[in-house]
This record gives C-alpha cells, structure tokens and sequence, in this order.
C-alpha cells in the first residue's frame, strides 16, 4: 500500500517530497508548459528543442492525433481535419461559434443540443477534446522531463473567459489527466511572474495584447498577498487586428484584388512577418509572389505603419482608462507587465508608457510570461514552497446574474468581486403548489438578458407545495477560486433541501464529462477498476491523514470525548476500508467521515483565524512602520 | 453546501471595535491576514471536504471584508447587528428638504451630456455627491454612538440615495471617456 504524507497546508515538506507540477498557457496560437526546477522557473522545451507548441490539431489518420508544428504540416492537405484556434470555440454555442467556424472552413455536426462539435476523419470532436490532445502532449513533455507523473498543474485562462469556457477548460485538463491545481487568469499569472522578484509592495498592470483579445488588470501587491483589483479588456482587439491593418493596406494599394481565402491567409501571414520586422527595422518589404498574379514588392515604413495600427492602439487606453477607474486608485500604478507578442510592437509600448507615466516592464519574454507565471502558482499549491508565500486574490471578471420578469438581468454578483465568493438570493412561487421553479443564469454587463451570456439553467425541486408567495427559496450562487459556480437552494420556512440540476448552456454535463473519461482507450479494462481503486484510496488516505494530524494538535481542545469517539470509530473504519478491494465502499465511508468531521475541520479554521488576528504584536506594528 | 458554522459577527472575525468608525488601513491587514488561513490555494491538497470548507469560510471573509469596507453596507450591517430589518430601513422616508435636493442633483445628471463641458461638470457634481456622503457619514455616526438607531436609519436611506446616484454619475462619467 502507498503510504501518502500530506503536509499540513502551509507547512513545508521535507526536500525529498518535492512535487511534479506544471503551469500550462493553453493559448489560441500557441501553447506552452513551464515548471519550476531548483526555485527557477523555466519553459519546458519539446525534443527538438522548441519551447512553443502550435495549438493545432490534425485528425486525419488512424494513427491517432498529430499536435503541433506536425499538424501544421498536414493542414494543406486535410484542412477540415486540422484544427486551429480551438480556443476560440471553448464553452460556446454553435450559434457564437458558427461565424468563426465558417472562416476556418471547419464542418460542424448538427446533432447534439447546440454544442460545437467539428466533423473529422477521426468522428466528431469537441472543442474540448481537441483541446485536451494539445494539453496531453504538453503533460507528455512535462512527464518526460521530469522523469515521472505530473502531481498538479495550473492551467490559464484569458481574464475575460466566462464560466462556461472556464469549465470547459477544466474539463480540457481533467481530460488529458492532469489535476488541474488552479485556473489562473492570464494576466494575473504575468503579474506573479514578475512579481515573484519584487517582495516589494505596488500597484502592478498587466497589460495583455494578445492573438484575439485585449486584456488589462490592476493588481496591488502587499504582505505577499497580490489582489487583483480590477480587470477589464476588449474580446474583439488583438494582434491579429494590426496584421488585418496591414493587409488592408496592401488591398488598398493594389487595387482591391478578390482574394481567394487561401491567398487572403498568406497576405496575413506576410504582413505578420512584416509587423515582427517593424518592431526592429525602420521599414519592411513585403513579396506579393503567389498571393497577386502579379506579384511585386511594397515597402511599408514604420511611420506608416504606426499611423495605420494607431487607432487600434488608442483602443486599447480606452479599457486602460475604465479599469483603472474600476481599481479605485487614488495615485498611478508602480510597475507595467507586458504580455504577448505584440507588445514587442515599439508604438505599443510607448504608447503604455505615456500612457501610465512609466516605462513597462519587458525582462521577461511576453510570450513565455503567462506560463512561467502558471508554473509559480502550481509550486506554490503543490507544496513546493514554505509558507509565508504569495497568496493570489483574483475577482471575477464578469458579472452573474439571473433572470427576472421581461427578460431583464439582476446581478447576484458584481463584476471585480474577490472570489471565492457566496451570495444568496430569495425566490417564491408564482401558484399554489407549486413544487418546481426554473432559474436562468447569465454573465455579462448588460440589462437584457438577450444581451448576456447564457449560462446554465437551474432546476428547483422538492419545494414544500404552499399557496403561491409563501415559499422562500433561498438559492446561494457560490463562486470558487476557479471561478466556476456551484448552486445550492433551501426552503427557508420548511428548511427543506430543494435540489439543483444544472443544465449547462454550452457545457458538457458531469456524465458526458465522465463518460468521455471512460471511453479514453487510455487504459485498458482491468487498468480501469483498478485506476478507480487507487483513486478512492489516494482521497480516503488524504482525508485520514489530514484528519489525524489536525487531531493531534487541536483534538482535545475542540472536541468533546462523545465527538472524538464518533470520528475516531468512523477513521478505524475507513482504515479497515482501505485495506480491502471495494473502491464504492471506500469511496462511500469517506464521504461519511468528512461530513462528520466537516464542523472540526470549521472549528479548527474558526481558531487558526482567531490566532492569525489576535491582538497585533508589536514587531508587527514595526513591520508595518517599516514598509 | 451547509455555511461555516460560524456565530460571531463581522467585526468579530475581523477583532475590530464595532463602530461606524473602521480603520481602514487595519481592516485591509486582517483581511489579508484571514485570507492567508482560509484561502482554497492553502487547500490545494487537503481533502475534498477541507477544500469545501475553505471556499466556504474564504467567502464569508471576502463578504465580511466588503460589508466594512464601504461606508453604506457598513452602516446598514450594524443597524442589522442592532436588530433593526431591512424591511424597517426600507420604511424610513427622507424628509422632502432632502428628496427636493435630490431631484435636483438627478436633473442636473441627466442634462449633463447636452453640457458644454459635461467632462467638467460631472467632475463637480461627483465632487458634490462626495462631499454630502461625508457629512451623512460623520451624521450617522453620531447618531448610531448615541443609540439614536431610528434616526440611523433614515440616515443611511439618505446615504443609499446618494450611493445610487453616485453609481450612475460614475457610468456616466464612464460612457463619457469612451466617447
């Protein structure tokens, strides 16, 4: 038997206890997986040496899928069964995505309840299926170089996902088998990256120009906490909208020529490779060979450049403006964090700086920070690092909210709130006897629901039959570190449970999740009863590990002899559990125990609280002076 | 989902004097300080019922942490902690001197963007709303220290309506920077 030694959260494991953990940047271009070996943190390269792997996918042949530059390669030949920008279609409709999909020339399948689902060689595929073969081959790199099973991961996402498109990528990793530690918003990751150096205190913004969207955060870092307090952007300006600038303008000097999508998509390859060159070079040449009939050269100087992508840019200081505003600053910021490739762009760059009245931070490679950023967060909830570390406080970027009469929206939590957060909102019946009640859930910032994003729908039931009105329901909308959201409802006058499904509205359902999990050929049968047994022995272990070491140091003094007696009986019990073959049975006794032991663990939480704040020490008062 | 078995009140938690007056600077010390303790990153490999509890009690914090830190919901929580309901509060009518002034400030609001210098304006009028908020918040506290919890509440129905209006102002002033 595997005999697990659970630290207790902030203490420090002994050296040779020391766990695998990656931060993985799942982009829409490109992806990347980074870890912190010996206290640095680095981007883990493929075999050839390459630190960045293309978010592509070819599914053309049986030999299973072919990720990165490979499928790059095959693309010509299979288009619709390359897929790129996956990203962009994560924990979508097929309404939104339809748009996006038809520019991709992807061929999507019409069954299913609105969900994305492309059609290849290989069958219909998910959004996040695709995604978890990029993700699979970046755990494989990880588990190669770091010669064993990868303990935790932190996965990130752009500020400016939604629930569902977090979920979806949660769902991308536990699918590809990792254990998703965190997800981490993209900006916020940056700000850790750099942050990590700095034990200073400030006001840091991270300012995230990437492929498809604008992201902008205000971050305070103090006594190693780092809030975030705002964040903000635009969904429809990135880097690839200085590429298109470019493009137009060699459209307009050449006459307006119709383009084939083929050519259109070597134009903006080519005025990407320009854009990269202007960033070093006063002016760039651009071939048109094979994209005109034609052909000939234009030459684009960087002033002109700069004159075409500035409007885009001002763009940019409009979100800078707002999420400022939002942070309730009083003074500026201390430190600028660029991130992503175009922020190399020099206009950019002083643009930022006129902007917030310093120059930006750029030791760090803009495409490489997100990740490196991710890896320091997974060392960090790994248990890698003593405590006294950083703690990370991010908010939740859009608001939640919930349907009322006339399809208006009500906001049950406001954007920029702290996560975890934990809100409860009163509902009654409409009729007499009413058992059921449905609840719409939306995000975003708008009045009508029309407007905001679809979220799940909430069933309710079980509710006491009463004459209409008298029912009060109180739903709580909790928010997790993820910041993904769980729903729970209670009959207030009864006190009865009523219960929840969720149906997400562009998700994938728990069962449709653990089926695809079954259905991976990954592991065979036998592989998998047995996989399942580890599992609820791994959790049952942890439970009792956890347990015993808080009743060692808080068990006499926050349990009676009567409450001691039941955990303990109950521990013996799942420690005989564990020892046998019958995972169902190890898995129900560990449910029992922790809903017993649920008021210790509040108790022991309630205490550490008290102890953190009791009366504030002098050299604590030093400190402060000090700072 | 049962809540953190937890009895004592946000100031409490926090080990704060209960009074309007908070220290602004400390609260935001222990705050950091709770969430160091509670936070789920803590729990990032504890178990999955340790992790549940986390989130819970790390929510119930950043909750306490808001409810203080602005002036409204801070005032609104200790009428609550003296026994006075929301429905009570929601009872209480501003005298019309007060309401007259109101409609006044709502007018002058949404005429703003027809303004020659709405940017300007509005910077006053924000300044305006601020200045009232201080003298409702230095009245409420007197008012609540004395235990004049009646006239506490008809105060903090005025510092509501000044808290909306100054919501608005800043949307406006908002749409304005992104014109």
């Amino acid at each position: 038997m595997v005999l697990l030694n659970i630290a207790e959260p902030g203490q420090s494991p002994l050296p040779h206890q020391v766990k695998r953990s990656v931060g993985i940047d799942l982009g829409t271009t490109n992806s990347l997986v980074a870890t912190v070996q010996g206290g640095r943190p680095n981007v883990l390269p493929d075999s050839q040496g390459g630190c960045v792997l293309p978010s592509v996918v070819n599914y053309s042949g049986d030999h299973g899928p072919v990720v990165g530059s490979a499928a790059i390669d095959l693309a010509v030949r299979y288009p619709a069964d390359t897929l790129m920008s996956v990203k962009r279609f994560m924990g979508r409709g097929k309404a939104d995505a339809a748009a996006d999909a038809t520019r991709a020339r992807y061929r999507l399948s019409d069954s299913d309840q609105g969900l994305v689902r492309f059609l290849t060689s290989a069958g219909e595929l998910s959004p996040v299926e695709v995604s978890a073969d990029i993700l699979r081959s970046l755990r494989d790199r990880a588990e190669t170089a770091l010669g064993g099973d990868i303990d935790g991961a932190v996965v990130t996402v752009p500020a400016y996902f939604d629930e569902a498109q977090r979920q979806a990528t949660k769902d991308a990793a536990t699918l590809a088998g990792l254990k998703v530690l965190r997800l981490l918003n993209e900006p916020t990751a940056a700000a850790l990256a750099y942050g990590l150096d700095s034990s200073e205190q400030g006001v840091i913004a991270v300012y995230d120009l990437g492929g498809g969207t604008f992201d902008i955060s205000i971050l305070r870092l103090h006594q190693g906490v780092f809030e975030v307090l705002s964040t903000g952007g635009d969904a429809a300006l990135g880097g690839d909208d200085l590429d298109a600038a470019v493009a137009n303008w060699v459209l307009q000097k050449t006459g307006e020529p119709d383009l084939a999508p083929g050519e259109y998509r070597q134009l903006q390859a080519l005025a990407r490779e320009a854009k990269e060159q202007l960033s070093t070079q006063s002016s760039a040449d651009l071939d048109l060979a094979g994209i005109l009939p034609e052909g000939g050269v234009l030459s684009l100087s960087r002033n002109l450049f700069e004159e075409l992508i500035q409007p885009l840019i001002k763009r940019t200081l409009l979100a800078c403006r707002r999420c400022l505003r939002d942070a309730g600053l009083g003074a500026g910021v201390d430190n600028i964090v660029m991130v992503g490739g175009s922020t190399r762009v020099p206009l950019v760059r002083a643009t930022v700086a006129s902007f917030f009245g310093r120059e930006p931070l750029i030791d760090i490679d803009p495409d490489q920070v997100v990740a490196i950023g991710a890896a320091i967060q997974a060392d960090i909830l790994v248990g890698n690092r003593p405590q006294g570390d950083l703690l990370l406080l991010d908010v939740i970027p859009l608001s939640l909210g919930i349907e009322t009469m006339g399809g208006l929206a009500e906001k049950v939590i406001p954007r920029n709130t702290t996560i975890p957060v934990s809100r409860a909102q009163e509902f009654t019946t409409a009729r007499d006897g009413q058992t059921a009640l449905s609840v719409h859930i939306v995000q975003g910032e708008r009045e009508m629901v029309a407007d905001c994003r679809s979220l799940a729908h909430f069933e309710l039931r079980g509710i006491p039959s009463m004459v209409a009105g008298a029912a009060r329901i109180r739903v709580t909308f909790q928010v997790d570190a993820d910041g993904l959201l769980e729903v729970a409802a209670r009959e207030e006058i009864t006190g009865s449970e009523t219960s929840v499904t969720v149906k997400p509205s562009f998700g994938l359902t728990d069962e449709q999740i653990t089926g695809m999990l079954q259905a991976s050929f990954e592991y065979a049968e036998e592989d998998k009863v047995a996989r399942q047994l580890a599992e609820c022995r791994l959790s049952g272990w942890q439970l009792l590990e956890g347990l015993k070491s808080a009743l060692l140091a808080d068990g006499d003094v926050l349990l009676d002899a009567n409450e001691r007696q039941v955990i303990d009986a109950q521990m013996t019990a799942l420690e005989s559990l564990i020892e046998g073959e019958d995972a169902e049975g190890i898995r129900v006794q560990t449910e029992i125990l922790g809903r017993l032991s649920e008021a210790f663990a509040t108790r022991r939480m309630d205490k550490s609280v008290r102890e953190a704040l009791a009366g504030v020490s002098l050299d604590e008062l030093d400190d402060e002076a000090a700072e | 989902m049962s809540l953190p078995e937890f009895q004592r009140n946000y100031f409490e938690l926090f080990d704060l004097p209960k009074s309007f007056a908070v220290d602004q600077v400390e609260l935001g010390r222990r705050y950091r300080k709770a969430q160091r303790e509670t936070h789920p990153d803590r729990f990032a490999r504890a178990s999955a019922h340790e992790q549940r509890l986390a989130v819970q009690y790390s929510a119930l914090i950043n909750e306490a942490y808001v409810t203080l830190r602005q002036p409204v919901s801070r005032a609104l929580y200790l009428l609550e902690l003296a026994g006075i309901s929301r429905e009570d509060i929601d009872r209480q009518h501003p005298d019309s001197g007060f309401l007259m002034i109101q409609i006044e400030l709502r007018e002058k609001l949404e005429s703003m963007q027809e303004q020659p210098e709405p940017a300007l304006m509005l910077e006053q009028l924000l300044a305006e709303i601020g200045e009232d908020m201080i003298e409702l918040q230095a009245e409420f506290a007197q008012q609540y220290a004395a235990g004049e919890l009646a006239v506490g509440a008809a105060t903090c129905v005025k510092m509501q309506y000044l808290d909306k209006l100054l919501l608005e102002a800043e949307q406006m002033e908002a749409s304005l920077l992104e014109k």
